[in-house]
């Protein structure tokens, strides 16, 4: 007999050209809360995905409780008491909770004594009771699709708990949250714990492990770095080991050498589809050398403002220069051919053609134009060179090189394309929206090092960003939006990261 | 074998799977399948047969249906440009018709030189379907219609407001189809005598030769090619490359209604010769299924565009030589259609077999997860590029 719940041993997982485990031995015990730590494409959801059932392992075994399990699908895990919420949830939007909740094993009752039907009521008094229990609180007969990432979050919670699951795995859980949602989750998890519960937690985010963690493998491209006990490590150790190096949280920059006005915003107004306005009366103004981030919670108008300065959204009011010239009316294309870079906050369905090769998604913005065609026809060994060039420039890994189809890349490989084809493209004014969304630490590092470069070169940046730290670090100037409209405009030296979310949450301009 | 080459062999199982299923129902109703095939492919004047009435034959056969051919690669060629931005276009029937009936009203009936007859009725062929597939793309743009709404709309009035003006003004009393057209207007040479056989020349199928080789060129060599991909695969990143989503819907429907209106001239202007009122072409709704079994690939479509084309025009004489009824034919048409149709499960199956035997479990993996499907998506991708 095992003291452990859950042991992978020397658990081998191939892909076409990757190697995403090797022999990777994680031991959990019962009742503690345990993280695996690594950058994307390290292997942690490989190996979760294994025993939850989604995949089986090349080598290696999987004991349960002490015996050795093969786990064929989830729902076998799910009848072994495994459960796992997903980065991306797996929800009928157009369903109430209750019955997202229920679906698969639904309480039945005999309607006039034998036409069988499903027993909603008794299915809604259980979840209530059930969210009361584990403090997540949600209302049975919501509809997903009115609820909030939070709530379905919950949901989702719900759902392990309701299928009784003693072991959790929550695949990147706050990536989607904001700060007071990340607290009250991990609250929910330490309580989770509390009444028993295994919990396994995925993440790249050091302080959330340093907040509820007990111990905490360490995952590095596949292998198994080293497992920790959280309380004796402090969050810089955890990091190089990640990261496999030296890690800076601090980016190391100069002071900035202002030159002109690059990019100038007055006073613009935008509509979203129901006519209700999202930017509000904007204006600001960006100078060569000169960081602006706009700090604000998700959802104040911040990526409408960035959508309307690269012409994807028009502006219902006010006009944008750049570089002295009005662009308002111009195309989104002689926008880009006048010198804007846009780094948009969806990669996956605005930044790239997800089913192009990588060689085409790097030429995405230049295709039209010679040497990647001529007259028209498109020149194949332009793109291919080209493609090698940025491939090698910014490091970007995928399983074949320039036929790769993007679809098939990791998320940080993505956004490493994305962000080498726009510094590349000539251009006076880059806006970065979400650079480092869902990134791990030494990407995220790398993309601050190149925005402070490009900015150092005399580019003008617009910063768009819900990550506080983010904005912090790497602005010269802030601007704060709450509900569509500019709060404060300041240099960043005469901010507090206080003062900058007081003016987030819209009472900043009572003082 | 190697997964991604059995993938692309899919759609030869495919049709094979059609056929045995389609033999075995001929063998049912007790003749021998092997024999109604046969007859099914000399109908069509691909394998040798007597000769027949008044110096026809083999080679008579096989022009008439390279004849038939053409419309069905170039109808089908039209499913496929739409397809490419994401829309499906089922108007192609009415496009055909529209784009025959102008040219036979404009030129048909002009009394021109063969010389300039011939050339202007492609052109207005072009012309014509390119202004019927306009009118569905900037429906959808402007309007936001869906155009396979729309486009069924459109079928319908074409086919109505042409039979009127058939019935009304062009009727030939006789065969109560419009009167023929001028031999100079016509893209088939009828009645050529050549040796010792009569036949008729189909000068379409040049125009189809023409066409796949301009579409396979369009779609894999030029700018115009790659903007339409992007903006069918991906909208939002289509618009935020810069590219005009709604000049791109509208370039599309321009071009498959262009080529529609190839089909349209080549079958009314070159098979037929007439048009019969109040029938919408059944070309161009078989030359849905006919993109879909070529994968939307100009090559594919070649190949199946012959063989539905085969089934269809071989059938009479099929059942004419070996008593099998010729809705046979399109009992197979279907049954390869529908095995088609499981492509994606076959593809996933294949894909996830393959993973699961190199690992060393025998067992089958039951896992529906979107993982492996994805994998498969991709390399299905892999291979269309």
């Amino acid at each position: 007999m095992s003291d452990y719940i859950v042991e992978m041993r020397n658990i081998t997982k191939r892909f076409p050209g990757i190697v995403a485990n090797d022999n990777v031995s994680i031991q959990i015990k019962k009742g503690e809360i345990y993280a695996l730590l690594g950058e994307n494409g390290a292997g942690k959801s490989t190996l979760m995905s294994m025993l939850f059932g989604m995949y089986e392992p090349d080598e290696g075994e999987i004991y349960i409780r002490g015996e050795k399990t093969q786990i064929e699908s989830p729902n076998h895990a799910t009848k072994l008491n495994i459960g796992m919420v997903h980065q991306h949830f797996k929800l009928v939007s157009n369903y109430t909770i209750a019955e997202n909740i229920i679906m698969g094993m639904e309480p039945m009752k005999k309607a006039l004594g034998f036409i069988p039907m499903v027993d909603i009521k008794k299915a809604n008094k259980e979840i209530a009771e059930l969210s009361k229990r584990y403090g997540l609180e949600v209302n049975p007969e919501d509809v997903i699709e009115d609820v909030n990432v939070s709530i379905r979050q919950r949901v989702e919670i719900l759902k392990m708990l309701y299928r009784e699951a003693e072991i959790l795995i929550f695949d990147e859980p706050t990536a989607i949250l904001t700060p007071q949602e990340i607290q009250f989750l991990l609250d929910i998890i330490r309580g989770l714990r509390d009444s028993g519960k295994t919990i396994i937690i995925i993440t790249h985010k050091l302080d959330e492990i340093k907040q509820i963690a007990d111990r905490c493998a360490i995952l590095n491209r596949g292998r198994l770095i080293d497992v920790l006990d959280v309380k004796t490590t402090d969050t810089k150790t955890m990091a190089n080991m990640m990261v496999g190096r030296e890690v800076n949280f601090k980016t190391d920059k100069k002071d900035p050498v202002f030159g002109e006005e690059v990019l100038k915003v007055d006073n613009i107004t935008v509509k979203n589809k129901d006519g209700l306005p999202v930017v509000k009366n904007v204006s600001f103004s960006v100078r060569a050398g000169e960081v602006l981030a706009i700090a604000g919670v998700s959802g104040n108008g911040q990526i409408e403002i960035a959508d309307a300065i690269t012409g994807i959204l028009n502006v219902d009011s006010g006009k944008i220069y750049l570089n002295g010239n009005d662009i308002t009316d111009k195309t989104v294309r002689q926008r880009i051919d006048a010198g804007i870079d846009y780094i948009p906050e969806d990669r996956n369905a605005v930044g790239m053609v997800m089913d192009f090769t990588l060689a085409e998604n790097l030429a995405l913005k230049s295709y039209y134009n010679e040497p990647f065609s001529i007259r028209g026809i498109l020149n194949r060994p332009a793109f291919d060179s080209y493609g090698n060039k940025l491939i090698e420039k910014y490091d970007i890994r995928s399983s074949q090189g320039n036929p790769t189809i993007v679809r098939t890349m990791s998320g940080g490989n993505q956004q490493k394309a994305i962000i080498g084809r726009e510094i590349e493209h000539e251009s006076t004014f880059m806006i970065f929206v979400q650079p480092t969304r869902g990134l791990d630490i030494g990407a995220i590092e790398n993309i601050h090092r190149q925005i402070i470069e490009e900015r150092d070169k005399g580019q003008a940046i617009l910063l768009i960003s819900l990550e506080l730290d983010e904005v912090m670090n790497l602005a010269d100037t802030i601007a704060v939006i709450y509900s569509g409209e500019i709060q404060t405009i300041a240099d960043a030296k005469n901010l507090t990261l206080d003062q900058v979310g007081q003016f987030m949450m819209g009472v900043g301009s009572d003082e | 074998m190697n997964k991604n080459r059995i993938i692309k062999l899919i759609p030869v199982f495919t049709v094979l799977a059609g056929f045995i299923v389609g033999g075995i129902i001929i063998a049912a109703t007790g003749s021998n399948p092997f024999t109604a095939f046969w007859n099914l492919i000399q109908g069509c004047g691909l394998a040798p047969k007597a000769s027949y009435a008044g110096k026809k034959g083999m080679i008579t056969d096989l022009l008439s249906f390279i004849d038939l051919w053409t419309p069905m690669i170039l109808a089908s060629l039209s499913v496929a440009v739409a397809m490419r931005v994401g829309l499906f276009n089922i108007g192609v029937s009415g496009q055909m018709l529209f784009s025959g009936f102008i040219a036979t009203v404009v030129v048909g009936y002009s009394g021109l030189d063969a010389f300039i007859a011939k050339p202007l009725v492609i052109v207005v062929g072009i012309v014509a379907g390119a202004f019927a597939g306009g009118i569905i793309g900037f429906l959808k743009f402007k309007f936001n219609i869906n155009e396979v709404v729309s486009s069924i709309m459109l079928n319908y009035t074409f086919s109505y407001v042409i039979s009127f003006f058939i019935n009304t003004f062009l009727v030939d009393p006789v065969s109560r189809q419009s009167k023929a057209v001028s031999a100079a207007s016509r893209l088939t040479l009828k009645d050529v005598e050549l040796g010792a056989y009569k036949m008729d020349i189909p000068l379409g199928i040049v125009i189809a030769v023409i066409a796949v080789i301009v579409i396979w060129i369009f779609f894999n060599k030029t700018v115009s090619g790659m903007e339409l991909k992007a903006v069918g695969l991906s909208n939002s990143a289509a618009r935020y490359a810069g590219m005009s989503v709604n000049g791109n819907i509208m370039k599309a429907m321009m071009i498959a209604g262009a080529l529609a209106g190839l089909a349209g001239v080549t079958y009314y202007l070159g098979y037929f010769g007439s048009i019969q009122p109040r029938v919408l072409p059944a070309t161009g709704f078989d030359s849905i299924a006919v993109a879909l079994l070529g994968n939307n690939q100009p090559i594919g479509i070649v190949f199946a565009s012959f063989l539905i084309t085969v089934l269809s025009k071989g059938s009479t004489y099929m059942n004419s030589a070996s008593g099998v009824q010729a809705e046979i034919a399109n009992v197979i048409t279907g049954i390869i259609l529908l095995f088609c149709a499981c492509n994606a499960f076959i593809k996933w199956y294949i894909a996830n077999r393959d993973t699961t035997t190199k690992k060393g479990f025998k067992r089958k993996s039951k896992k529906a997860d979107k993982d492996g499907g994805a994998i498969a998506e991709a390399d299905d991708k892999k291979g269309e590029v």
